[in-house]
């Protein structure tokens, strides 16, 4: 959940810079290959595009900014922050394993957080390393996201009595997505980064 | 290596405040000694005995009084050894074993930490596992744990 | 140059968990490491003395996440000792070739991480790919991944599918050659070489007197591994080699835990012509209903029927994936354990840090800390 006013601020630096000073549209259409690639990902790509495309000329025409060109290219490369907390980051780990490749989605763990828009807390969060996740959320640049992987993460899990870890991590950072399961099957997982997909299509960058 | 070989090493090497040996499973005796006599015995187990690589060092809170173990292998018996103390309810403590086992140091920085044990003359014993700070010994009989209340935790974003 | 004292975590990745690393450097040369734990302390031997003998072995899974079911074994032999119950010989058998699966399995992804932190992609996916083999044998007979929940006081769960055996020997007969192909990856490679040789060294009496154990203590030369010198289980009954090294260094320890996963499978294949030929019930008889349910060990009615037994305290030890591990189990009559205590090799491993460390570069760090294989639910517990 990103918090409104700053989000739009940084958005429009990058996309601006898409756009390019000269004013044209140097956007994908030329580029065939990468367009037949994502059709096989995603089936409404085109139509998509071809909405993302016009709103393009449109808000160009406008002078405005290209929001729906950033939210499709921001949710089609998610990077995750490479983060193991317990257990679930096995499974994690697995995900981008050469069974399930989780690359494929566009989803690539970076180890710095300032390279990150996704915090996917995938273990039981204690309270000794409450602040240093807060912390590292917010370096994180906006728009971004969190995914609680797991029920530590989603309530405290099998822990949820001791005296050490905290009941949810939704008590510190904004969750968008709660994955059930100790640990979610990577499956999961994917299907937990799609649904987010589809948020961040829904509600926009 | 049996309660009979111990007691009878234990008794060459003229080991102080041994209150009994009795056979465990599993282990090749259970020693209880008295704590005030841990200085001296610790270095006699580790080599007249032949025990030099600590496994773990364990506290158990039995209310009217502590307890704490140390279990010790050796390679050449191929054996464990365990041997156990009473501590005082009131002030439980005992001479360190991390002079005699380096190995030690971090086993009673737990103990010390989640059962409340002092280990006298430790060389660095400070919080391993909780926050600095923290004031509770969890894993003593008068912790209780209940399910959290519905808490609301105060961010200050920065 | 002035000196000054760096954090590695706890969102670092080097650490493979949450720990932190406090490092003192002088330019690239190390001075002084001090370890800081207690990230993913979830207070497991706590919560253990409000839950029954079956229920704790949820949270065996849990303690070491790579290594779940050698948990569990740890567990289920203390506690049985503990209340004076024996195992059927069947499940005793199922017992051991689960926990060789299992390191398997950990030494695997420990070979995947580890040569990812060298910078080489390629082992990653390989050891993922292999990984996923065994976990699939897991999965068909406990139903699990990571989290088994199998193990029970007395026995097992259930008895492993028709067919199991056959589909095992196939996964072995997939990942014999493909330890020769992993040899040829990385000893093959003169880059991983020099990132890894005389890096780390600790020295056999070293080890000893800092607790040291496992793969780490065999790369020194030792043979101690308690499944040949205290067996337990049937490990007495099978053959295999106790794997050593002479280098003590990085390089040793990756020898080691290569051929330790050959002696893993040559044990497996012995177990699972065993298990061909011996049927058998995998749970005891006669155990009251609150601990010998297999399939609801947790109910209300569990904590309605008291049956209290003698008392008793059950002490553990087996080698584990990383080393030594011990478990003390109290039990003073009612449902619950009163004290539970365990002994995680990496534990030890750890806070031997300052000694294979100072004197070494920055650069050494992910190297030498990769080849302790740091699992820190288990350190933490």
């Amino acid at each position: 959940m990103s918090t409104p006013g700053p989000a739009v601020a940084s958005v429009a630096k990058p996309a601006a810079a898409v756009v390019g000073p000269g004013g044209e549209l140097p956007i994908v259409s030329s580029d065939v290959s990468f367009v037949e690639i994502e059709t096989l990902r995603s089936r409404e790509f085109i139509p998509e595009a071809k909405e993302a495309l016009s709103a393009l000329v449109k808000e160009q025409a406008e002078g405005k900014l290209i929001r729906p060109v950033f939210n499709w290219a921001g949710r089609n490369s998610l990077f995750p922050l490479h983060w193991g907390l317990a257990c679930c980051a096995i499974e994690f780990a697995a995900a981008f394993g050469a069974r399930w490749d989780a690359e494929r989605f566009g989803v690539v763990p970076r180890s710095s957080p300032r390279q990150c828009d996704l915090l996917i807390v995938n273990g039981t969060v204690t309270w000794k390393v409450a602040h240093k996740l807060i912390a590292l959320y917010e370096q994180m640049p906006e728009p971004k996201w969190v995914i609680a992987m797991g029920n530590c993460a989603t309530g405290g899990g099998p822990f949820r009595t001791a005296y050490s870890v905290v009941p949810g991590v939704d008590k510190l950072v904004p969750v968008d997505v709660y994955i059930a399961g100790c640990p979610p099957r990577p499956e999961a997982l994917l299907d937990g980064i799609l649904r987010l997909e589809a948020l961040i299509r829904e509600r926009g960058a | 290596m049996n309660p009979e070989d111990v007691r009878t090493k234990l008794a060459a090497a003229g080991a102080p405040g041994i209150i009994s040996i009795e056979p465990f499973e599993g282990v090749a005796a259970r020693v209880k000694f008295d704590p005030t006599a841990a200085t001296a015995l610790f270095p006699i187990v580790r080599d007249a005995l032949g025990f030099p690589h600590l496994s773990m060092v364990g506290g158990i809170d039995w209310v009217e009084r502590y307890e704490v173990f140390y279990l010790v292998w050796s390679d050449p018996a191929k054996t464990y050894l365990l041997l156990s103390a009473d501590l005082d309810a009131k002030a439980p403590h005992i001479e360190t074993a991390s002079a005699c086992w380096p190995s030690a140091n971090w086993h009673e920085r737990e103990a010390w930490e989640l059962v409340g044990i002092q280990f006298d003359h430790h060389p660095d014993l400070r919080h391993l596992l909780m926050p600095d700070g923290y004031q509770f010994h969890p894993l003593q009989r008068a912790f209780k744990l209940h399910e959290p209340e519905d808490l609301e935790v105060k961010v200050r974003h920065v | 140059m002035s000196e000054m004292w760096i954090n590695m975590g706890p969102q670092h990745p080097m650490t493979h968990g949450l720990w932190n690393l406090r490092v003192r450097i002088d330019g690239e040369r190390i001075l002084d490491v001090d370890p800081e734990m207690g990230y993913l302390h979830r207070g497991i031997e706590k919560i253990s003395e409000d839950r029954h003998y079956n229920e704790v072995i949820t949270l065996m899974d849990r303690t070491c996440y790579v290594a779940g079911i050698a948990w569990e074994h740890l567990y289920v032999q203390a506690a049985e000792k503990a209340l004076g119950i024996a195992p059927t010989e069947r499940s005793d058998w199922i017992r051991m070739m689960s926990e060789e699966f299992q390191r398997l399995a950990s030494h695997i992804m420990w070979y995947a991480a580890f040569v990812q932190d060298l910078g080489l992609m390629s082992p990653f996916l390989y050891g993922m790919r292999d990984r996923d083999l065994i976990l699939d044998l897991f999965q068909s007979y406990t139903g699990g991944r990571l989290t088994y929940e199998y193990m029970r006081v007395g026995g097992v769960r259930n008895d492993v599918p028709e067919g199991f055996t056959h589909r095992a020997r196939e996964v072995l007969d997939w990942l014999e050659p493909r330890f020769v192909e992993y040899d040829r990856l990385c000893m093959g490679s003169d880059i991983f070489r020099r990132r890894c040789d005389d890096l780390g060294v600790l020295k056999a009496n070293d080890c000893v007197r800092l607790g040291v154990t496992g793969p780490m203590l065999r790369s020194a030369g030792s043979k101690r591994d308690l499944r040949k010198d205290r067996p337990y289980s049937r490990y007495s009954q099978v053959e295999f080699d106790v794997a050593t090294a002479d280098s003590a260094d990085v390089t040793g320890r990756y020898l080691v835990r290569m051929e330790e996963m050959r002696q893993s499978v040559r044990i497996l294949r012995q177990v699972l012509d065993w298990l061909d030929s011996h049927p058998g019930p995998v749970l005891a008889d006669h155990l009251p209903r609150w601990l010998g349910a297999p399939y609801a060990p947790i109910g209300r009615e569990a904590y309605l029927l008291k049956r209290n037994y003698p008392k008793g305290v059950g002490l553990s030890a087996i080698e584990e994936p990383h080393g030594e591990a011990c478990a003390y189990v109290v039990n003073e009559g009612g449902e619950h354990p009163y004290r539970v205590k365990f002994r995680s090799p990496v534990f030890a491993n750890l806070s031997a840090a300052h000694h294979y460390l100072v004197g070494y570069h920055v650069a050494d760090i992910p190297p030498i800390m990769g080849s302790v294989d740091v699992c820190v639910g288990e350190v933490d517990r």
